[in-house]
């Protein structure tokens, strides 16, 4: 090979060079490629489509990580924006809660101008079958003392401190078998007694006692308290009348009642510290 | 023969055993019914201990089991659990050396004493100041009374294991 190229290998320059010159001269007078570029054309036509394709692979590849780059970088920061967003949706709803409870205490204040109450968080519910008491988070340190009535924030009676400690108290129920209060049927402005019944007590309900007994009771009626005696504020509303029954000795009648609140979802109440004292 | 040490690394690890249970008690069955009542778990610590003890010392145990839970729950009347369980500790631990044989049904049997105890007083209280009625009072003991006796099932193994490795 080596002896072929020096004996010939100035007459084959010399023919490339005419090629060259034969092919420049074609195609400066065709108006198409010739027949030799488009035979290089087509045989170099699937290693170009090869090439191609693996370019566009490895580009495809490196945008790919280049966006998946990018597109890490812009999860996390969304992420954090997401993250960003629901603790401020969590504060609003926190503070729109809040919002409504106050509004209510408000509300309440606004009817009752007479109360001075105390918000306090429930911190414990009797694991007693014997008693219904709860345990609040606000004691003798904040205000609170024995036989203050604990409400909701509606204004519904939950039951009455039994027991305050420095920043604790506990509340008996009213559908706890100890419970006596004096009460009023709201329609009619008879005066009864509602008080805790031990059977009841497992029905989360309490009964109506003294009758008055040439008033018809309607499911339904409310009793709220009746502020006789100065020992509870007045007007508190008990609950509603839900069945009227006859005593044991078949001679009385009472009615059971339903008390407005529901003790067991109850969260946050208030406790009345003072009030004016309306006969 | 326990040493003075011995006595007190002992009763430690009661007093810290049966605040365990308290503590997992409280925060997995405490809201849980059966039988439509809630479990109770003190009587039970009162009588498996006391069964297994001396006479004096299961009463210690009771009256300060009694003190806790009359200092942290709410009762029918204000020192209920003290007298009952401390009473109730004294039978058990009588019953327990002179009658039954250490064991499940001994612990199965303390504990209704331990609760007999506990629902005669809440009963006898109920009744004298709201005059509740006896047959609904008795029921809800019993029930209270079974329902509670499933306990058992964690608190005999663990407190029986204490003590054996305390006594052999």
């Amino acid at each position: 090979m080596k002896d072929f190229l020096s004996k010939h290998g100035m007459w084959i320059l010399a023919a490339m060079a005419a090629v060259a010159v034969l092919l420049s001269v074609l195609s400066y007078f065709a108006s198409t490629s010739t027949l030799l570029r488009n035979a290089a054309g087509v045989a170099l036509s699937p290693f170009r489509a090869a090439s191609e394709a693996a370019n566009r692979w490895l580009e495809d590849k490196r945008h790919y990580y280049q966006e998946y780059n990018d597109l890490v970088e812009e999860n996390a920061a969304l992420r954090e924006e997401i993250a960003e967003l629901r603790a401020n949706a969590r504060q609003v709803e926190r503070d729109r809660e809040e919002n409504a409870k106050l509004r209510e205490l408000i509300g309440l204040r606004e009817q009752r101008r007479d109360f001075d109450f105390e918000s306090a968080m429930i911190l414990e519910r009797s694991t007693s079958n014997w008693t219904r008491t709860l345990t609040l988070n606000q004691g003798t340190a904040h205000g609170v003392a024995v036989n203050n009535v604990v409400v909701t924030s509606e204004g519904y009676l939950i039951g009455v401190v039994t027991e305050a400690g420095l920043n604790w108290c506990t509340v008996q129920t009213i559908i706890d078998t100890d419970t006596e209060l004096g009460a009023l049927l709201f329609r009619t402005g008879d005066v009864v007694i509602a008080e805790g019944d031990f059977t009841l007590m497992r029905e989360k309900r309490l009964k109506v006692t003294y009758l008055p007994p040439d008033t018809p009771l309607l499911v339904g009626d409310y009793i709220v308290t009746s502020g006789l005696g100065g020992y509870y504020p007045s007007n508190i509303v008990i609950g509603t009348v839900e069945r009227v029954e006859t005593d044991d000795d078949g001679l009385a009648q009472y009615a059971v009642l339903a008390p407005m609140c529901d003790f067991d979802t109850q969260t946050e109440v208030f406790i009345i510290k003072a009030f004016d004292i309306v006969e | 023969m326990l040493t003075r040490r011995d006595i007190i690394i002992k009763w430690s690890s009661y007093g810290v055993v049966s605040l365990g249970l308290l503590l997992l008690f409280s925060l997995t069955l405490r809201g849980t019914e059966i039988l439509g009542v809630r479990m109770f778990l003190p009587p039970l610590l009162v009588g498996v201990v006391a069964s297994v003890e001396d006479t004096r010392a299961g009463a210690l145990y009771g009256f300060a089991v009694g003190l806790l839970c009359d200092l942290t729950l709410s009762g029918t009347f204000p020192c209920v659990y003290t007298l009952s369980f401390t009473l109730a500790a004294v039978c058990c631990s009588l019953l327990a050396k002179g009658v039954l044989q250490r064991g499940v049904l001994c612990s199965l049997a303390v504990t209704g004493l331990t609760f007999f105890f506990l629902d005669a007083f809440n009963m006898l209280s109920l009744w004298l100041r709201a005059r509740a009625p006896f047959s609904e009072m008795a029921q809800l003991a019993l029930r209270e009374t079974v329902a509670s006796c499933l306990l058992l099932v964690v608190c005999h193994p663990a407190l029986l294991a204490l003590h054996r490795k305390f006594t052999i």
